[in-house]
Parts: structure tokens; C-alpha cells; sequence
């Protein structure tokens, strides 16, 4: 588990460790459709991605938003994250290296709320996933 | 799309949380957290047993309900131009292995917007899951885009 961050601690603006996965490659898509139970034949099979205008294969967005999931929880200990979405504005391909990129934008006092943008890019800059997500943290006097 | 399932119950059922389950989506994802996979490094981190990745609602949607085929039919879309446009999760509890999880899959909305190619077309679905104690545990909203024919 990562090291405790309190309330106190952070700033707006602070970033959150970036994160780069290894090459995205057909072997971890095939185990990602019989982990996720998504058996879009469209992440397996090359005359599905062709007939549907992508030229091959593409990757689950839910195997990116993942990734964005390791990088939060990287940072912070997953009880802690309390909400998270993503928008999928990019197609990823086998091949493909994506870095996972997130800062504060803003902290609530009331209930010791962080909301915080993440993004997921490619190799290239191009822009996979544009998401944010909230985590409750504790104060520096309360523990976990 | 058919615009006539807004407001439907796309699916209601259980669904066991299995450890190996777990352990196979941090494999596939290449996470090397060992909270998702070693009982003693997770009581270690304060857990009470191994937990599930913050994006395990979906294998608990798409391998305990509806598939992706199933899901297709349900909303009339065609799978070919179907994509995943969104997707978001409120978090209430952590999941264990060995909870009992209830989930519903409602068509909470379905809406079309002026594309550059044509009209796309979008449900929303909401699946909500409890717990055997009737415990909320996660919440989750996946847009769902059925692209311009062409």
C-alpha cells in the first residue's frame, strides 16, 4: 500500500506519480477480454476490427481506464478513492505505451475530498483517456 | 439503438466475488499490487483480505450478467459500431472474495447527438451492486455509443 498522504499534505496543483505501462501487445488484450468477461470479438479477432473501420484489433477502454486505476491507487490506498470516471477519446493498439498522467485540481475541506485529472496518453501524445476522480483522505491528526 | 428500453431493467442477479477472479484481472491489467492477489500483503496494507481493482465492476458486470453480445441485443445495437464512450464508478465499500453481490442493470437513459459522420446514438447504464449485508458497494455508470452507420 502506498505510503499514507494526509489532507494537509497536498496541494492543489501537486502531480501524482506518473505511471508507464509496458507495450499494450494481443496477448494481455485476449487475457483482458476473459478477466473483464468482454468478449468484444473486436479486441481479438483482426476481420472484426477491420469490418468495423479500425484496420485490426483495438484495445478494451476499460484495460486503459485499469491502468489509470494502478496509477491512483499507486498514489493513494484504494479505500480512500471514493469516485472515478473516464472518458474514451482515443483508440489504442497493440504496440502502443501508455503513461498515466494526474493532478489536484481542487480541495473540498468540508468532507477532506480531493478531485483530481488524470489522463492516459499514448507514445505519440495522443490522448486515450481524459478522466477524473475524488479520494477522501484522512487528516494528519487521524490516521487512516 | 431502441430508444424503447430507456427506463428497462436490462438484468438483476448474483454474482459470487471469486479470489482467482481478482488475481486474473490484476494479471491482465499488469499490476503487480500484491493487495490483489496475497492475503498477507493485503491484511498487511489494513484489509481484512485480498480486494478487488478499482475497475473490477466491469468483470462483475460482463461475467456475472449480460456479455457484450447479450448487452447488444438488449439496447438493438449493432455490435459492430458499438463502443465504449464512458464510464464512471462511486465507490461505498471495498469487495472481498467471497461476497454474495447483488446487481441491477437499468437503461437509465438513451439519447442521439449530430455526429460529423451522422447521428450517434448513446445509452447510459447504471448498475447498481449491494453486498449480502444489503450494503451498497459500488455504483457504476458506463455510456455506451452505437457509432453512425456508414
Amino acid at each position: 500500500m502506498p505510503p499514507i498522504i494526509s489532507f494537509e499534505d497536498i496541494k492543489v496543483g501537486d502531480r501524482i506519480p506518473p505511471l508507464t505501462k509496458d507495450p499494450i501487445n494481443n496477448v494481455q488484450l485476449v487475457r483482458y477480454a476473459g478477466a473483464s468477461g468482454d468478449f468484444n470479438p473486436l479486441h481479438f479477432d483482426p476481420s472484426i476490427g477491420e469490418a468495423a473501420g479500425f484496420g485490426g484489433v483495438i484495445a478494451h477502454g476499460m484495460l486503459i481506464m485499469g491502468f489509470v486505476g494502478e496509477a491512483i491507487t499507486n498514489w493513494i490506498p484504494n479505500h480512500h478513492l471514493k469516485k472515478f470516471r473516464a472518458r474514451f477519446t482515443g483508440i489504442t493498439r497493440p504496440g502502443d505505451i501508455i503513461t498515466i498522467t494526474g493532478k489536484v485540481i481542487e480541495k473540498k475541506e468540508t468532507d477532506r475530498t480531493i478531485l483530481c485529472s488524470v489522463a492516459a496518453k499514448d507514445q505519440n501524445g495522443e490522448l486515450k483517456i481524459k478522466g477524473a476522480f475524488e479520494a477522501q483522505l484522512p487528516s494528519r491528526n487521524q490516521g487512516i | 439503438m431502441d430508444p424503447s428500453v430507456k427506463g428497462k431493467r436490462l438484468a438483476d442477479f448474483t454474482y459470487l466475488v471469486d479470489r482467482s477472479k481478482i488475481k486474473e484481472m490484476a494479471e491482465a491489467l499488469n499490476d503487480p499490487n500484491l493487495i490483489y492477489r496475497d492475503t498477507a500483503s493485503a491484511q498487511e496494507a489494513g484489509y481484512k483480505d485480498i480486494i478487488a481493482p478499482p475497475t473490477f465492476g466491469t468483470s462483475i458486470n460482463l461475467c456475472g450478467g449480460p456479455g457484450f453480445q447479450e448487452l447488444c441485443e438488449g439496447l438493438g445495437a449493432d455490435p459492430l459500431r458499438v463502443l465504449h464512450a464512458e464510464q464512471e464508478y462511486e465507490y461505498l465499500q471495498l469487495i472481498h472474495p467471497g461476497d454474495l453481490l447483488h446487481l441491477t442493470i437499468d437503461v437509465a437513459d438513451i439519447y442521439s447527438k449530430e455526429g460529423r459522420s451522422g447521428v450517434m446514438q448513446f445509452a447510459l447504464l447504471e448498475t447498481t451492486i449491494s453486498n449480502q449485508k444489503g450494503e451498497k458497494v459500488l455504483v457504476g455508470r458506463s455510456t455506451i455509443l452505437e457509432t453512425p452507420l456508414s
